[in-house]
């Protein structure tokens, strides 16, 4: 039986990795979305484990940032996929390839 | 004046310089007749003046070698290349002979060549020549002598092919250059081989090496000297590369005179001359080139039996005369042989002059079938032709007499080579000269007349430029036999020892020289003098022989379908289709292919398609995952 | 969430997830960072996230395709990634355990502020920074969509 703080972190890594995993795998763009507030969920805890296992506040410190620079990403984020939605009609992620190289 | 040698060479080459920029179209035809004349007959005349002074000098210094370096050509590590310039009696009487007889041919040029319309590009390519022929005979060491002898090959290139609107001239231009590259592939090895002996090139340190016998255990003399000779039978037209010889009379005759006969073709016997210190030490190399020498001798004398074309013939007479040259050397009779070149410059530069004014006459004319009886309409021609003809078939008195009959002397009694049968064949092949050079004289000169009407009708005196050439090269061809150069190079060059035993028989031989001059000539006589049909009679029964020496023994057509054609069909099949066009340009086609195709795969990463940057986001960071543990 | 086809349904999906994890973060002891999570992510970022696909659900038409072109790949690179992370983590060292009943006092509220704003201010005064610069980038979508209609 595993630690619990290395429980803790598979399940951080595992969110993670679901999250990253959606984003490439998911067709809809607010569904690529959630999938990265997913990711950053995952980073989260494992800051708050590490944290929390060092007795160290920088941790708490920092998932508190994250906190705060997610919250104003998505705010950013969604007004953005609405404009390109509006701009292309649908949510399909393939309509917007033109940053082709 | 601090480098009178170096003058000597540089100012043939600025007479090129001048005439071929000011008196050819490059530079619009600006000097006319006159002036390229004057520049292209003054600087040999001045080089020539500047010889004899030097001359001098070099005989009231006690013959001491005059040395004279003159720039430091290249460095490389311990050793040094220069270009000096180095002046002895062999080099005083090459460069003699060079500029001497060099003048009078160029002064015949100017009546020659007066209507033609590259009269200054023929100027400045003859003193080009003269140029590169003096480097040759005045350098000290063999580059500079080898860069002389490369650029002899190019003015005899430019020469031959001077009229090249005939692409028959040019061909033979070209053939000249490339047989005479053959030989030198042989003297590039033999310098490299003395080059890794003695660390140096400079021709009198080898020569002393050899003489001394020091390190003569690092390079087989006789391979060096074998090599050497390869070199010298492309440039002085012996067997197996003489055949671009007579195709060279396609050029102006002029050309013929100064480079086929004087000089150019002698670079060779003056390079084994040279380099006697070597052969000295070389008895195999030396046996096969007296051996060379003599059936290029008899071959080409019998070649010359049957030919009708003026020039021809006297190009087989060249062929065979140079081979006697090479006789004299491999028995060790340098000095003779050098003699030998003299006399024959000048007995030979006068009968091609000769020829060339005869061809003037007749505007045009070369088959001696188509001649007869000239001897009236162009007196000086005549006598000058006669007593050239004279000389060269031995008739005593003249110059060709001494010098020939020291060659077959010594072939017969040296003590280094010589031999009866050698003495034998050339004793023939003297008989034969005298025979064909008297038929020429009589079948040109004498007789009833061949001409057609108009031909006859133009017959005239060529003017006194020409002539007076011609009566200077006679009058050398008579007296050039007592200038006794074997006893004038003796002290550098000695004479070889002739076999005690035999040693009585020099008066008989002498007497047998002297009559086989005489029957020759007469034979000639009766054959030609007489009804027609003696000589065609003669031919006809001779059939097949008289067949085969018309083809000059058909060698040319052999080393086409054996050499050339089989070197052709490689060139196309493998080297162009094969090499050339799969090879290089497949590999670098193929290349920028790859390139082009792997640049397009990658070009596929950027799609724009935001899932693929993160699935590559994804596959990167395994990746990175796992090569941050390789040291872990 | 990964399979799930509609948005919705992803969005609860999530909503769930978040506050399984704010609780997880108040059994561990970091209370005020439990409270924030719920409040934060669920109370405005999923509620924002839910109200949009109100807005966009209903144009959006039925019977669009769920999963992308690189499902294969992604699939295999996520199995990759995840037998990566498990060795990684399985060669580590073997770690302390978390704290027991001690991670309270640290973590406290009182002590929680007191360090935040007196070591770590100026990181404060940084997302400050931070959140005008984005008020003005959302000032300037709007802009932007506004110069698009009209």
């Amino acid at each position: 039986m595993m630690e619990s703080s290395q429980f803790l972190l598979a399940v951080a890594g595992g969110l993670f990795v679901i999250g990253l995993l959606g984003v490439v795998i998911r067709r809809n763009a607010l569904v690529m979305l959630m999938c990265m507030e997913l990711m950053l969920n995952g980073v989260n805890l494992s800051l708050v484990t590490f944290s929390q296992q060092r007795a160290d506040a920088a941790g708490a410190v920092m998932v508190f940032l994250t906190f705060v620079v997610a919250t104003a990403e998505v705010a950013l984020a969604i007004p953005i996929v609405l404009l390109l939605v509006k701009h292309a009609r649908s949510l399909d992620i393939d309509r917007f390839s033109e940053l082709k190289g | 004046m601090t480098n009178p040698l170096a003058l000597i060479a540089l100012l043939p080459l600025l007479g090129f310089l001048l005439n071929g920029t000011f008196a050819t179209a490059i530079g619009g035809h600006r000097f006319g007749h006159r002036t390229a004349a004057l520049i292209g007959c003054g600087m040999p005349l001045a080089a020539f003046a500047l010889t004899i002074q030097m001359f001098l000098t070099l005989q009231a210094s006690g013959y001491t070698p005059i040395v004279e370096p003159l720039y430091r050509w290249a460095t490389l590590g311990d050793t040094t290349f220069d270009i000096t310039f180095y002046f002895d009696r062999l080099s005083a009487v090459m460069t003699l002979i060079v500029t001497g007889v060099g003048s009078v041919i160029h002064i015949y040029s100017t009546g020659y060549m007066h209507d033609d319309k590259s009269f200054g590009r023929f100027f400045a390519y003859l003193n080009l020549f003269l140029f590169f022929m003096l480097l040759l005979v005045l350098g000290r060491s063999m580059l500079v002598l080898f860069v002389g002898w490369e650029g002899v090959g190019l003015a005899s290139y430019l020469l031959i092919g001077f009229w090249f609107d005939d692409l028959a001239n040019a061909a033979a231009g070209r053939k000249a250059f490339i047989t005479n590259r053959i030989g030198d592939a042989g003297f590039l090895l033999g310098m490299f081989l003395l080059y890794r002996a003695f660390g140096t090139l400079d021709m009198d340190v080898i020569n002393a090496a050899f003489a001394t016998g020091a390190p003569v255990a690092m390079v087989s003399a006789s391979l060096v000297g074998l090599f050497l000779f390869i070199g010298a039978t492309g440039k002085s037209a012996q067997i197996p590369l003489y055949v671009w010889l007579p195709d060279a009379m396609a050029g102006p005759t002029p050309v013929s005179a100064l480079i086929h006969a004087a000089t150019m073709v002698t670079a060779g016997v003056y390079l084994v001359a040279r380099m006697s210190g070597l052969y000295l030490q070389a008895p195999e190399a030396s046996q096969l080139m007296a051996v060379v020498g003599v059936v290029t001798a008899f071959l080409a004398a019998t070649i010359a039996l049957v030919q009708h074309d003026i020039k021809k013939v006297l190009a087989y007479s060249t062929v065979s005369q140079l081979g006697f040259m090479f006789v004299a050397l491999g028995v060790g009779a340098y000095g003779v042989a050098i003699f030998h070149v003299v006399t024959h410059a000048f007995f030979k530069a006068c009968l091609f002059l000769g020829a060339g004014s005869v061809i003037h006459a007749l505007g045009g004319e070369q088959d001696i079938r188509k001649m007869g009886a000239l001897r009236t309409k162009i007196p000086v021609t005549f006598w000058t032709f006669l007593i050239a003809t004279a000389a060269i078939a031995g008739i005593p008195g003249l110059a060709g007499f001494f010098s020939k009959d020291e060659i077959l002397w010594y072939a017969f009694a040296s003590e280094t080579g010589g031999g009866t049968w050698l003495w034998a064949m050339g004793a023939l092949t003297a008989f034969m000269t005298a025979f064909y050079m008297t038929r020429l004289l009589w079948l040109t000169f004498f007789g009833a007349s061949r001409m057609s009407h108009e031909v006859e009708h133009h017959v005239h005196e060529s003017p006194l430029s020409m002539t007076g050439g011609l009566v200077v090269l006679a009058v050398l061809s008579v007296v050039g036999g007592y200038i006794g150069i074997p006893h004038f190079l003796e002290p550098m060059i000695p004479l070889p020892k002739v076999v005690a035993s035999l040693e009585h028989f020099e008066h008989t031989l002498l007497y047998v020289s002297v009559a086989i001059a005489f029957s020759g000539v007469g034979l000639a006589i009766f054959m030609y003098g007489g009804p027609a049909s003696r000589a065609e009679g003669v031919a006809r029964a001779s059939g097949p022989l008289y067949g085969l020496l018309s083809g000059k023994y058909f060698v040319d057509e052999l080393y086409a379908a054996v050499i050339v054609r089989p070197l052709a069909w490689v060139s196309e099949h493998v080297l162009l289709k094969v090499g050339d066009r799969l090879l290089l340009d497949g590999t670098l086609n193929g290349l920028a292919g790859l390139a082009q195709r792997s640049a397009g795969l990658l070009g596929r990463v950027q799609s724009g398609s935001l899932q693929l940057y993160a699935l590559l986001v994804m596959v990167g960071m395994v990746g990175a995952l796992l090569w941050s543990w390789r040291h872990v | 969430m990964l399979v799930l086809r509609e948005p919705m349904r992803v969005a609860l999906a999530l909503i769930t997830s978040m506050t399984s994890l704010g609780a997880v973060y108040g059994l561990m002891g970091v209370h005020f960072i439990a409270a924030f999570q719920v409040l934060i992510y669920v109370g405005a970022v999923m509620v924002f996230m839910v109200y949009v696909l109100m807005l966009l659900e209903v144009k959006e038409a039925p019977g669009s395709r769920r999963f992308s072109r690189y499902v294969l790949p992604g699939v295999i690179g996520g199995a990759l990634l995840v037998a990566a992370l498990g060795a990684g983590m399985l060669r580590g060292p073997a770690s302390a355990g978390l704290l027991p009943g001690e991670g309270d006092q640290a973590f406290n509220l009182v002590e929680f502020s007191s360090t935040f704003l007196t070591q770590y201010w100026f990181v404060f005064e940084l997302t400050t920074v931070f959140l005008v610069g984005a008020i003005v980038a959302a000032l300037a979508v709007v802009n932007v969509s506004r110069r698009r209609q009209g």
